[in-house]
């Protein structure tokens, strides 16, 4: 009995002890890159995957794309009825009422900032990697600090091997171009020199695509510092495109083509990403139903008509063989337009039909941001899932190209005073677009041009604000204060990091 | 009290002898034992009293007595805690007598954790709920069955769905971000907080909550469900006390000896209210009103889409339980099937479980020696019913706006548009027997809960008990859309399949070591313990795409998972995640190679990738494991039966927390002070006693591994049209953080407990007042960061302060009738405080044009749950929103003031008649429905609504944005319950020892002003993780039912 006594309480007793266990945790589905918040290097391969996704993922309509376009004279997107209300995200960017909790400004934020720790994971010393790696992770986190300087003119700073405890510092934005450039700089040697067409290397980093960064930031410079224009930034820009048109980038012949996954003169870099808002944002809910995309259009972003009179052709209409300048598209009678969807919309079935079951006019001109009708204001299609992109879903979203880097060099050149030359580089666009060349070249010429060629590839709002023409009053613009040039910092992120400052005016 | 009587019994006992010897001789001498029931033990000092006269005795310490008597006298034995009984002596000369229990509520025994007390005894705030009392009727979860009836303990299920996951808070909600249900504890073992099957998958549709996790347990099979509230109670749990505990004791053969036990149950159910949409003639006319030309959308019939999804459900249960107790045992064996159908087409719940409960004690009761294994197997049905839908809408939504002009069976009537089959017509939205058709999804949960203890009496006083456990569980959920689905972008033309499959395995490992001594009049109880859990979930995720216009939802899952096992085959085994597309390329992510990497392999030129069905399948498996180890001790200390003490430590160690915090300590310590035992206590109290109790209890419900920096690739991606999307990178999946820790839930609980009038009226009063700090919140990360939020234990402080307050009264009690009447009431109020981090967003609003639209926001001096909106204001001369467009807090929270809950109960004869009420109020729901679907503009756009819209004087081109307009008072009372029972009356040696028919309705009235469905509704609206509640959107609707039933035992 005794022993029975004995034996269970040994035996328990031992249970007891082999139970005790140090909780150590083995991962099996994740790997542990900072056991314990100590950072221990990261897979360059896998992380730099990730950072180019996110060159895609910068299109999401409620993100980059919405700050740098829905706030500009190209694209607004009104309430109808009982779409698109969402909370009022809309209307605040078009009335430039947006404040310091707007949804897609955090959105931005932390997209931006969170690709640009995932570089900095990468550029580590921990992390093994190559010297291409090195200055591909380096042009990504250039690019994306590019954009975080442009909206808020605050840049803050944290190392792969700081945890939550640690506050990131702020880059001034003087500190931030020096930073921008000098990562940069170190890259440009080391990237491929990707010549025009290899559109199989084009969606990843190259030389031209380094440059065209670097021209970008130079033009921007003055604006980012509160100085005037420099020269000799404006030599760098005129230098940089130069060096770009070097390795035989040039203007493409079809406008429409250029947004194809085909191999253009153009494409200096795009993404292998989805771009669904490019295509279905604008289009009416029975429009496009003939591709596999069975549901068809959003119904959401729309032209102002002030914006589609910058273009040459009949104010009122836009049919296929009409006299429009090749960049205003075309709406034909049976399928889906592209450019500028106006007027009496045609699909494979006749007329496509708006809700009302009436015949889907789009009407041009758009009076109020509520109270919409579904079929008002024009549409635009620049990828489109017929003509130029096979399928609904096609992967090849535009970064760089080369027009942008020509009007850059324009401007360049207008803002040093070489206007003749100028002039001669825009007319050369003007005339392969099949428009009228130009007598003469102001700023405002420059910045309208830079409208029709880059209409809703996400440069608006940076051209507009380097043109002065942000903080102004146009179409439904309430607050033309110059504060609203710069985006506020996230009310959130300002709690999370007393180093930063809001912004003035917010 | 009880001392009192006995002293009193005594007395009087000894003038009955005096009495008695003083009398005439008797003509019979009985003799014989008095035992308990339960154990078989003699009873001491139980009265034996010859009726109708002052003759009589006592038993002596073993329970013996002789009394001599008349010739054909009864004698009755009575003594305080069990129920009289009567005998009649006859020609016997040996009378022996086994006393039953009488179990009041005073003296029940409560469960509390690693033991029980005596309900008078309890030093901490518990309230019981035996199966007696239980909610009746078809109930799938076991949450349910105590649904209102104990105080400060709110159960609401997300909705009306057989087994939809059920919220319980106990206090108030004490927690931001992290998990707020308390800790199940089936039969000793704690269960896992997590879910242990998977959501619904989201097709485009918006996903859906898992089902509850406690359907494993047949209602039938619980004994009683105890729930500790205070920190004095669940302190002893930790870590994981903080929300409280809700302990199920299942049932055992004690005290059933030989006993066969059958009970039946046939339910009809039907949606117990519907929305009151237009017909078609109304809603012609409404769309015609507003400008729109109703032959275009005008089809020609007339349908009630509400009537074409939802039907008048019959469910069955059957359950089958045979026990016996022995002199060194008991066992009990359970079998059940409970068929469930959903009032809603395609859905409903079958169960099977069987269970099996042993005890058996060795060495003369030394070493007892218990064994339970439960198994189920339960059959889940899910109809499209989604929680965060757009404009597009489920299958509820749909119901209500679908043009009621579309045939149900449509016949030869407008060609088919957009290639699309006939059914699907009209423009924007899904047909919603499409949805039906097209659309499968079934779950399938194997669980086994095997537990298994050994207790040993070292010596009378000190006891040694070894127990462990193993729960373990398998869902397997395996849903598809029909590519011939129209309106869903990812599905039509392409069709999808998804299987995922869960595995969830607790096991556990206890050693207890008690020592409980009686010093003179005092008692003392010290218990010491050791315990170590183990948790571990692994699984896998498929899908499959591009079945073309495959009707046939079975061969496309089967499809896929014979891909999915072909693939598996051909990759190493361990972790993996793949893509794979015939036409094109395999791509095998490895994560635990050195470096990790993508391979691709064209499957053109590698002849050795197995072929398989859909063009289209993806793959991934997870896996996580959690460890808990603890050491606890308890000492309770009982002076003379009016004080008794209570302290407790335990410490947790989590693998949950980081490096810096691995191990917390939680203390407690509670006092009873009983003043009924007191002399200056009139003797008008049966029962008064005072609790005061302070604890310290953790909440560890959040994510695993958190504490570390971790990557993994993203998920694979697949465009809509079911093509490859790109190579997936490494992304972080959390931002070390070692300092991470619990919740900690700082606690006092003051209570009154009391009993007057022969203790026919009883109660308890109970203030509180818990203080969360250390609060665990995903806060937004300082970028640059690797996730967006960041998991902290911030020094904020969320207060819950409330009152309980119980009642009971048996009103009648005598031959005849047996009236009872008990109610409960609670209050409860949260704030949170020295909060300083930014708001964070809850309660999204989902619906046409309501993208990124919330209704709650989480702030300091605001309630969790407090409704942050527009001020509606009615509509301007033009019918547009008057308002001025800025949301701000309203002062109208969704957490309830007050939970009431009150029953009837009444038994004349062999009749029996219980009727129970319960209600929230002071709390607010905001009406999605109304706001996605029920406005000017949805006419405007040929969607169907309330005619009470179309009479309003909104603008069609009005924005419905998110605001006071849709937030509802969500005051209610609902009749819960009403039964109405008949016992057959049986002469013994009948072959049914009890026969009981009932008829039981549930929800058949509900008092309240809210105009949705029903206020008591919580779809899951989180936003990036923040709980919402209160947002009532495209819920599962909630049933009425009648249930038939009987119960008879053999």
């Amino acid at each position: 009995m005794k022993s029975k006594i004995l034996t269970s309480l040994v035996l328990g007793s031992a249970l007891v002890f082999a139970g005790c266990t140090d909780l150590e945790v083995v991962e099996t589905d994740s790997i542990v890159t900072a056991p314990e918040g100590d950072f221990q290097g990261v897979d360059a391969k896998g992380n730099l995957t990730s950072a180019y996704n996110a060159l895609a993922l910068q299109n999401t309509q409620e993100n980059l794309y919405a700050l740098s376009e829905a706030t500009t004279d190209e694209l607004f997107i009104p309430t109808r009825g009982t779409d698109w209300g969402d909370n009022g995200v809309w209307r605040d960017l078009a009335k430039h009422t947006w404040n310091s909790s707007h949804q897609f400004n955090l959105n931005t934020w932390n997209f931006l900032n969170s690709t640009v720790y995932g570089t900095n994971q990468l550029l580590h010393p921990a992390t093994t990697k190559t010297p291409l790696q090195e200055a591909e992770a380096k042009f990504i986190r250039a690019y994306f600090m590019f954009w975080i300087l442009d909206l808020w003119r605050q840049v803050p700073i944290r190392q792969a091997d700081e945890g939550p405890e640690v506050n990131p510092t702020i880059l001034s934005a003087q500190e931030a171009v020096d930073f921008i450039i000098s990562d940069l700089e170190a890259a440009l040697p080391v990237l491929p020199a990707t010549k025009s067409g290899e559109i199989e290397n084009q969606d990843v980093a190259s030389k031209a695509s380094a440059r065209m960064l670097l021209a970008k930031l130079y033009l921007n410079k003055h604006i980012y510092l509160g100085a005037t224009v420099n020269n000799a930034d404006m030599d760098k820009v005129i230098g940089y495109v130069t060096e770009i048109e070097a390795d035989g980038y040039k203007l493409q012949n079809g406008f429409f083509q250029i947004f194809s996954p085909s191999a253009d003169s153009e494409t200096i870099l795009y993404s292998n990403g989805k771009y669904d808002s490019r295509i279905w944002g604008s289009l009416h809910y029975n429009q496009g139903r003939e591709t596999d995309n069975k549901n068809g259009g959003w119904n959401g972003f729309v032209t102002p008509a002030e914006f589609y009179a910058k273009f040459e052709g009949p104010t009122d209409e836009n049919l296929e063989g009409g006299p429009q300048e090749e960049r205003r598209g075309y709406v034909p009678g049976e399928k889906l337009g592209i450019g500028f969807l106006i007027g009496t919309q045609g699909g494979p079935g006749g007329p496509v039909k708006a809700r009302s079951g009436q015949n889907l006019v789009f009407t041009k001109n758009v009076t109020s941001l509520t109270g919409q009708p579904d079929y008002s204001g024009i549409r635009l299609l620049k990828y489109h899932p017929t003509i130029n992109m096979p399928g609904s879903n096609a992967n090849h979203l535009m970064i760089f190209r080369y027009a942008d880097a020509l009007l850059m060099k324009a401007e360049a050149l207008l803002r040093k005073g070489s206007t003749a030359e100028a002039l001669t580089l825009v007319n050369s666009l003007r005339t392969i677009r099949q428009a009228t060349p130009l007598g003469s070249l102001s700023e405002d010429d420059v910045l309208d041009e830079r409208g029709r060629e880059l209409y809703i590839e996400g440069w608006r709002r940076n051209d507009m604000v380097r043109f002065g023409k942000f903080a102004a009053q146009f179409v439904f613009v309430e607050d033309a204060s110059p504060d609203r040039n710069v985006f506020p910092i996230p009310d959130v992120a300002l709690g999370s990091n007393p180093n930063l400052k809001q912004n003035a005016g917010y | 009290m009880t001392k009192f009587y006995l002293l009193l019994g005594r007395y009087l006992t000894v003038l009955f002898v005096v009495a008695a010897s003083t009398a005439m001789a008797q003509d019979r001498t009985v003799s014989g034992t008095v035992t308990a029931s339960e154990d078989g033990t003699g009873l001491p000092g139980v009265n034996v009293i010859e009726k109708g006269t002052s003759n009589g005795s006592m038993t002596n310490v073993d329970g013996g007595f002789t009394v001599t008597v008349k010739e054909g006298a009864i004698l009755v034995f009575s003594f305080v805690g069990y129920n009289t009984s009567e005998v009649t002596v006859g020609s016997q000369a040996t009378i022996n007598v086994a006393l039953e229990p009488n179990v009041t509520a005073l003296n029940e025994v409560v469960v509390i954790g690693y033991g029980e007390v005596n309900k008078r005894d309890a030093t901490g705030a518990i309230a019981t709920v035996k199966s007696e009392d239980f909610v009746k009727g078809i109930i799938a979860s076991p949450e349910l069955l105590i649904q209102g009836k104990t105080a400060g303990v709110q159960i609401t299920s997300s909705s009306g769905e057989p087994g939809s996951a059920v919220n319980i808070r106990i206090r108030g909600t004490s927690s931001v971000r992290s998990g707020n249900n308390p800790l199940f504890v089936v039969d000793g073992v704690p269960l896992s907080g997590d879910f242990i099957s998977a959501g619904g998958n989201d097709y485009g549709r918006g996903g859906s909550t898992p089902k509850n996790p406690l359907n494993f347990l047949n209602p039938n099979d619980i004994e009683s469900m105890d729930v500790l509230k205070d920190a004095a109670s669940t302190a002893i749990y930790g870590a994981r006390g903080a929300n409280g505990v809700v302990m199920i004791t299942t049932k055992s053969g004690r005290n059933r000896k030989n006993e066969l036990e059958f009970n039946t149950g046939i339910s009809i159910s039907e949606q117990a209210r519907t929305y009151d949409v237009m017909n078609a003639k109304d809603y012609l006319a409404a769309y015609a009103s507003l400008g729109g030309d109703p032959t275009l959308v005008n089809y020609g019939a007339d349908t009630n889409w509400q009537d074409a999804v939802n039907r008048t459900a019959v469910s069955q249960m059957y359950n089958l339980a045979y026990a016996n107790a022995y002199k060194t045992g008991n066992y009990r064996a359970s079998l059940s099937l409970d068929d469930q159908n959903g009032i809603i087409k395609n859905s409903g719940l079958k169960r099977y479980t069987g269970r099996l409960n042993f005890n058996q004690n060795f060495l003369k009761d030394r070493l007892k020696l218990n064994l339970t294994s439960l198994f189920s197997h339960v059959d889940d049905q899910a109809a499209p019913i989604t929680n965060t839908s757009g404009f597009e809408g489920d299958l509820m939504g749909a119901t209500v706006f679908y043009n009621p002009t579309i045939p149900e069976t449509p016949t030869n009537i407008a060609p088919a548009r957009f290639g699309q089959p006939i059914t699907q017509y009209n423009s924007d939205a899904s047909n919603p027997l499409a949805l039906l058709k097209y659309y499968s999804d079934n779950t399938m949960t194997d669980r086994q809960l095997i537990t298994g203890s050994l207790g040993f009496d070292i010596t009378k006083e000190l006891n040694f008990k070894v127990s462990g456990g193993i729960d373990h569980s398998h869902a397997l959920r395996e849903s598809a859309f029909s590519g011939l689905m129209s309106k869903i972008s990812n599905v039509a033309g392409f069709g999808r399949a998804s299987i995922v499959e869960q595995t969830n395995r607790n096991q556990i490992f206890e050693a207890l070591l008690s020592y409980n001594k009686k010093i003179g009049d005092n008692q003392l109880s010290i218990l010491g313990g050791y315990s170590y859990q183990k948790l571990e979930t692994f699984g896998l995720n498929v899908l499959g795409v591009n079945f073309g216009d495959q009707t046939n939802m079975e061969w496309m899952i089967n499809e896929t998972s014979a891909a999915n096992q072909a693939v598996k085959e051909y990759l190493t085994p361990g972790w993996y995640q793949y893509e794979y597309q015939e036409d094109n390329m395999m791509r095998v992510y490895d994560l635990f190679s050195t470096p990790p990497s993508v391979t691709e392999l064209p499957v053109a030129s590698n002849p050795g990738l197995p072929l398989i069905g859909p063009r289209y399948i993806n793959g991934r498996n997870f896996s996580g494991e959690d460890e808990i180890q603890s050491f606890f001790a308890r000492g309770n200390y009982n002076i003379g039966e009016r004080f008794f003490f209570t302290v407790s430590l335990r410490a947790d160690g989590s693998t949950r927390f980081g490096q810096n915090n691995k191990y917390g300590f939680f203390p407690a310590g509670a006092a009873k002070w009983r003043l009924s035992e007191e002399d200056f206590i009139p003797e008008f109290f049966d029962e008064l006693g005072l609790r005061a109790s302070y604890g310290i209890t953790g909440n560890q419900e959040f994510g695993h591994h958190l504490y570390s920096g971790r990557q993994q690739y993203a998920a694979p991606g697949v465009n809509n049209d079911g093509t490859l999307s790109g190579v997936a990178g490494l992304n972080n999946v959390t931002f070390a953080n070692p300092d991470l820790q619990w919740e900690q839930t700082s606690s006092y609980n003051f209570g009154v407990d009391y009993g007057f009038f022969n203790n026919r009226l009883y109660g308890s009063l109970d203030f509180y007042s818990k203080n969360t700090t250390k609060l665990l919140i995903q806060q937004f990360s300082a970028q640059p960061a690797p996730t967006p939020f960041v998991w902290r234990n911030l020094d904020a402080n969320l207060m819950n302060t409330g009152v309980e307050f119980s009642l009971n009264g048996v009103v009648v009690d005598n031959a005849d009738w047996k009236v009872n009447i008990g109610g409960n009431f609670a209050y409860n109020k949260n704030r949170l405080k020295n909060y300083t981090g930014g708001a964070l967003r809850t309660g999204a609003i989902n619906g046409q044009g309501l993208t990124g639209a919330y209704a709650q926001r989480i702030a300091n001096n605001q309630p969790l749950y407090a409704y942050y909106l527009r001020e509606f204001v009615g509509f301007d001369e033009n019918g547009l929103n008057a308002d001025d467009d800025i949301p701000r807090f309203v002062g109208k929270s969704a957490l309830p003031d007050f939970n009431a809950g009150l029953s009837l109960s009444a038994k004349y004869k062999a009749v029996d008649f219980a009727v129970y009420f319960n209600g929230q109020f002071g709390h607010y729901v905001y009406n999605n429905i109304a706001n996605a679907y029920l406005t000017k503009g949805a006419i405007a756009g040929a969607r169907n609504v309330t005619s009470e819209v179309v009479e309003s004087n909104e603008s069609p081109v009005n924005s419905p944005d998110a605001s006071t307009r849709f937030l509802e008072k969500g005051d209610f009372v609902r009749l819960q319950n009403i039964s109405l029972g008949y016992t057959l009356n049986l002469d013994p040696g009948n072959f049914f020892r009890s026969v009981r028919v009932f008829a039981t309705g549930a929800n058949l009235w509900l008092i309240t002003d809210y105009s949705g469905l029903d206020p008591e509704v919580n779809v899951d609206k989180n936003i990036d993780g923040v709980p919402s509640l209160g947002i009532d959107y495209t819920a599962y609707p909630r049933a009425k039912s009648v249930t038939f039933g009987l119960s008879a035992k053999f």
